[in-house]
């Protein structure tokens, strides 16, 4: 049975103005151990959907259907309380930004034991004890002096494993990252995502990996999905997504983002038009107006995600991009690998 | 705001069409702010037609001098007070002085205010020090209290009121300019028009100062509240105008502070009268405020 | 910490400085001068020479001055032109008057407006935070002055409930060891002389901090509102804290920092309204002190208390900057 189990979830914004159909009707499965990549450009419903499985959503957010299954739980049903229960023991999360994401005021060991204290029923002591051998854990060095500095004293790297500490205090299950690395210099872009890559191996952990930087997943995740509009439009093994990309928004993203190893006479290739306004809820397929390959078909028919090229490479799309040009893609990039 | 909620912002977003006409349509969709402004412009018509919309001359003896006069109702719609004067066409008349003092002491304070800030914010270095300092200085000292000690300095002739009053609030304008050119000295567009060449004076007066200015009359509007209510408190401490026969709302709350019992008309009215003044210039201030700058909802 | 105490000492030197050659020569500059203030209109030409002699008022600006410091630092501010009486001893009396209005009117503003902006910002367009906006409202539009009279008119004239004039019932004996009447009459174990006072104190205090008390509650509204939508916020939610700690730990001690600035200002501002607020009812402060020392040119007392009102502006303000650092690890730090 997968760990985490989300079932058709939908989610929408209630404001004053419109309501946002923010998700709509995602599913996938974690396992222990797996990396999940989440693809899309930002306000594409990604970081909504994350937020919604760990009931934090903003006031004006609802789920408005669909299940989240962790064990024998729906997380979805549960009080408030039950689900505080769950959050920071059972399911950790790390936000983009480590500079706004950590209380200024409070010194980052307390921020640490806090979660501590409140899950695992640690007296003050043990929790330091705990949060130091933590932050030892994340990288932190001279972790033991550190837990007494505040936020603005640490680098922005620093920083965001402070964050992670925070989130894996518990030892969760799972770990939700949203755009981890998105804030930071390049560098230190690597050492967070070695980093995480390390902690899933040891600990076990199921990783979600929230990003619109595909260079991200192509490096870690093993299953990636493809949001866009609050939809997957895409879900492969992250290797024969890069390989063989069937939808055409999953191949626009790889052909707008440089590569280091292409050739001069490649260009860039940006997708045309911009994402869909949500607070407008059409028939058809979302990508459709910026789509080159959209039918009547695609404008009047919501396609679902189906298997294409095995059971384990799904797309939503009804002409998903022919194998032909799917084919150049894929040896123009072996041919740069191979120059 | 929450990245969520700013993605849900961002999905919704209308076409940009620019800012002070955006900010003009928050305004006029705002209902404190219209009420703001229709009290203000209660405030202003009896200002402006004091003359025509008053019974009677504001120093006309219209009824009998009386510890117990009469108050609103029967004859006189607000009453007499204690010289047989009618009240309404001294609360009119007083309607006129108000908004003088509120204009004229916060012109003067923002144009001194404003110089000081800009000088201090754009030449710098112990310039910048000097005059900050003595805005310190300035604002070490209650308002209220370096009113009343420049009342006492200058007399209490109109004029010299209002320019106490002005010089209390030079700091807060000196402060808030120049804390808008240090904030924008280093922003984007005054570096780029630094690099195509755009001259120093030019650049303070063309590209600055204009985008400092909402925040600045945001500060008047609410400036001039309170210039209103500490020139009524002068006069209602014994420091008003010199001339007791002006119909100044303050005055008139003094001399029959002690009359709560017997006349409370002619303490609450000119009270009310205040009020009126003063919300609606907050709540136009306000409203401002949060046309300009939605995200400062408060 | 302490070097960030000792360096904020250090720089109310200048501002004190600045202060009493401000309010030194504004007494010299005063029309007529002091000697003129002392003697009335019609003195002299030879009387006036003699007083300003006796006063030292012959010797040169700055000699004066040093003179004037030199007694100042040794704690002597001269003694009043009209009662004779030392400004010392006044400033004693007067002071815990004037203390009590302001530290009752300060706790009702903050124990009042720190709950009703945290309130109305969890109601965010609710009933409640509609209530507060225009609770505030009328509080920054209404002159204290005249909040205080129709106070009086309201609870004491309509519906006699309250004494309208003065710290204590005139015909009540009371030791007075300290000054602070609340203190006195506890230090007595006079109950009924300490619900005396209270009665005394509650509207003047009321009227006082209504204002403060409504601008605490907007700054308080606006910050609770600013750092809920913060992203450490959602990160506290995240780790399954229990909503009540999420609010003290997380949204209350971040949004306290811009509270207690204003909390500052607004106790300096308190002063200049307990000028109008004693004016009102009668109440034996330094506010009315001063102001009856402006009216009859008593221009050592106006002297020695300007210098004391603008002193306890700076230590109020001392005492903020401090306690700000405490809360905020930024300043402290840097």
């Amino acid at each position: 049975m997968a760990l985490l189990s989300v079932e058709d979830l939908e989610v929408r914004f209630f404001t004053r103005r419109a309501t946002i159909h923010a998700v709509n009707g995602i599913s996938f499965d974690l396992d222990a151990g797996e990396t999940l990549g989440v693809v899309g450009e930002s306000g594409c419903g990604k970081s909504v959907s994350s937020l919604a499985m760990l009931g934090i959503l903003p006031k004006t957010g609802r789920i408005t259907r669909g299940e989240v299954r962790f064990g024998d739980r729906d997380l979805v049903k549960l009080k408030d309380a039950d689900l505080r229960e769950i959050r920071g023991r059972d399911i950790g999360m790390v936000f983009q930004d480590p500079m706004t994401s950590l209380n200024p005021v409070l010194k980052v060991g307390d921020q640490v034991t806090e979660v501590l204290r409140k899950h695992l029923d640690m007296d003050k002591d043990g929790a330091r004890r705990e949060a130091v051998a933590v932050l030892d854990r994340v990288g932190i060095p001279h972790a033991s002096e550190r837990v007494y500095d505040y936020p603005h004293q640490f680098s922005g790297g620093m920083r965001q494993r402070v964050m992670i500490a925070m989130a894996i205090a518990c030892r969760p299950k799972i770990l939700i990252a949203d755009e981890p690395t998105t804030a930071l210099d390049v560098t230190i872009q690597a050492q967070i995502l070695d980093l995480l890559k390390g902690l899933v191996k040891e600990e076990g952990m199921g990783l979600i990996l929230i990003t619109h930087d595909l260079g991200v997943v192509a490096g870690i995740c093993e299953r990636t999905h493809v949001m866009y509009a609050g939809r997957f439009v895409e879900t492969a093994p992250t290797n024969e997504l890069f390989d063989r990309p069937r939808h055409p928004y999953t191949l626009g993203l790889l052909r707008s983002v440089p590569r280091l190893d292409a050739s001069q006479k490649e260009k860039l290739i940006p997708i045309p038009g911009a994402p869909p306004d949500l607070s407008i809820l059409r028939e058809g397929c979302s990508f459709a107006p910026r789509c080159p390959y959209a039918t009547d078909e695609s404008r009047e028919r919501t396609p679902m995600l189906e298997g294409i090229d095995g059971p384990m490479h799904r797309v939503a799309c009804w002409n998903p991009v022919p194998d032909a040009e799917v084919a150049t893609v894929a040896s123009s990039s072996l041919e740069a690998s191979g120059s | 705001m929450s990245v969520a909620e700013a993605q849900a912002a961002e999905l919704s977003l209308e076409r940009p069409s620019g800012l002070w006409r955006d900010a003009f349509d928050r305004f006029r969709r705002n209902p404190a702010a219209l009420v703001g402004v229709g009290l203000l412009l209660v405030l202003i018509i009896a200002a402006v037609f004091a003359a025509q919309l008053a019974p009677h001359e504001p120093n006309q003896q219209v009824g009998p001098l009386s510890t117990n006069p009469a108050g609103p109702g029967g004859g006189f719609t607000l009453g007499l007070d204690e010289q047989g004067r009618d009240v309404l066409s001294r609360l009119l008349f007083g309607a006129r002085l108000s908004l003088l003092v509120g204009v004229v002491s916060v012109a003067i304070g923002l144009s001194i205010g404003l110089v000081f800030g800009a000088v201090a914010g754009y030449i710098g270095g112990w310039v910048d020090t000097a005059i900050m300092r003595v805005m310190d200085l300035l604002l070490s000292v209650p308002s209220l209290l370096m009113a009343i000690g420049l009342v006492t300095l200058l007399g209490r002739g109109m004029v010299q009121i209002m320019f106490a009053v002005g010089v209390t609030t030079v700091p807060i304008f000196a402060r808030l300019l120049r804390g808008s050119i240090l904030g924008q000295r280093e922003a984007d567009y005054v570096l780029a028009a630094r690099s195509v060449g755009v001259p120093g004076r030019r650049l303070l007066l063309g590209h600055i100062i204009p985008n400092s200015i909402a925040p600045v009359i945001v500060q008047a509007t609410l400036t001039m509240a309170t210039a209103i209510i500490e020139v009524a408190a002068l006069s209602f401490l014994g420091l008003g105008p010199g001339d007791p026969s002006l119909p100044e709302w303050g005055k008139m709350m003094a001399d029959n502070a002690n009359r709560l019992e017997s006349a409370a008309h002619l303490v609450l009215l000119p009270g009310f009268a205040i009020v009126i003044s003063t919300m609606g210039l907050n709540l136009i201030g306000d409203g401002l405020r949060e046309a300009i700058d939605p995200k400062l909802r408060s | 910490m302490l070097k960030y105490i000792v360096r904020r000492l250090i720089l109310t030197v200048p501002i004190l400085l600045g202060l009493s050659i401000l309010v030194f020569l504004f007494v010299r500059a005063l029309p007529g001068g002091p000697a003129i203030a002392l003697l009335g209109e019609r003195a002299t030409q030879e009387s006036v020479e003699q007083i300003e002699e006796e006063l030292g008022l012959d010797r040169p600006l700055p000699v004066q001055y040093l003179s004037y410091l030199r007694n100042i630092l040794s704690g002597d501010l001269g003694s009043s032109v009209s009662t004779r009486r030392p400004i010392v001893d006044e400033l004693k009396q007067r002071f815990p008057a004037t203390f009590e209005l302001a530290a009752m009117a300060m706790l009702f503003a903050v124990a009042a407006g720190i709950p009703l902006g945290y309130v109305a910002a969890k109601r965010y367009q609710g009933v409640l935070d509609n209530v507060s906006l225009v609770a505030s409202l009328i509080g920054i539009s209404f002159p204290v002055f005249f909040l205080a009279l129709l106070m009086k008119y309201v609870f004491a004239v309509k519906l006699g409930w309250l004494p309208t004039v003065g710290r204590i019932d005139v015909t009540r004996s009371l030791e007075h060891p300290t000054g602070f009447y609340l203190l006195d009459a506890i230090i007595a174990g006079d109950g009924e002389a300490f619900v005396d006072v209270l009665e005394h104190l509650i509207m003047p205090a009321i009227a006082l901090g209504t204002i403060p008390l409504a601008i605490v509650a907007r700054i308080t509204r606006a910050a609770v509102l600013d750092v809920l939508g913060e992203d450490y916020v959602r990160t506290a939610k995240a780790k399954g804290l229990d909503p009540s700690v999420v609010d003290r730990r997380h949204v209350l001690r971040n949004a306290m920092l811009p509270v207690v600035t204003v909390i500052g200002l607004q106790t300096g501002l308190l002063l200049t309204g307990a000028v109008l607020t004693e004016t009102v009812f009668s109440f034996p402060g330094l506010g009315s002190w001063i102001l009856n020392a402006i009216r009859f040119r008593d221009y050592a007392v106006i002297q020695g208390g300007i210098l004391f009102f603008a002193g306890m502006f700076i230590v109020v303000n001392l005492l903020v900057d401090i306690s700000y650092a405490f809360l905020n690890p930024r300043i402290r730090y840097r």
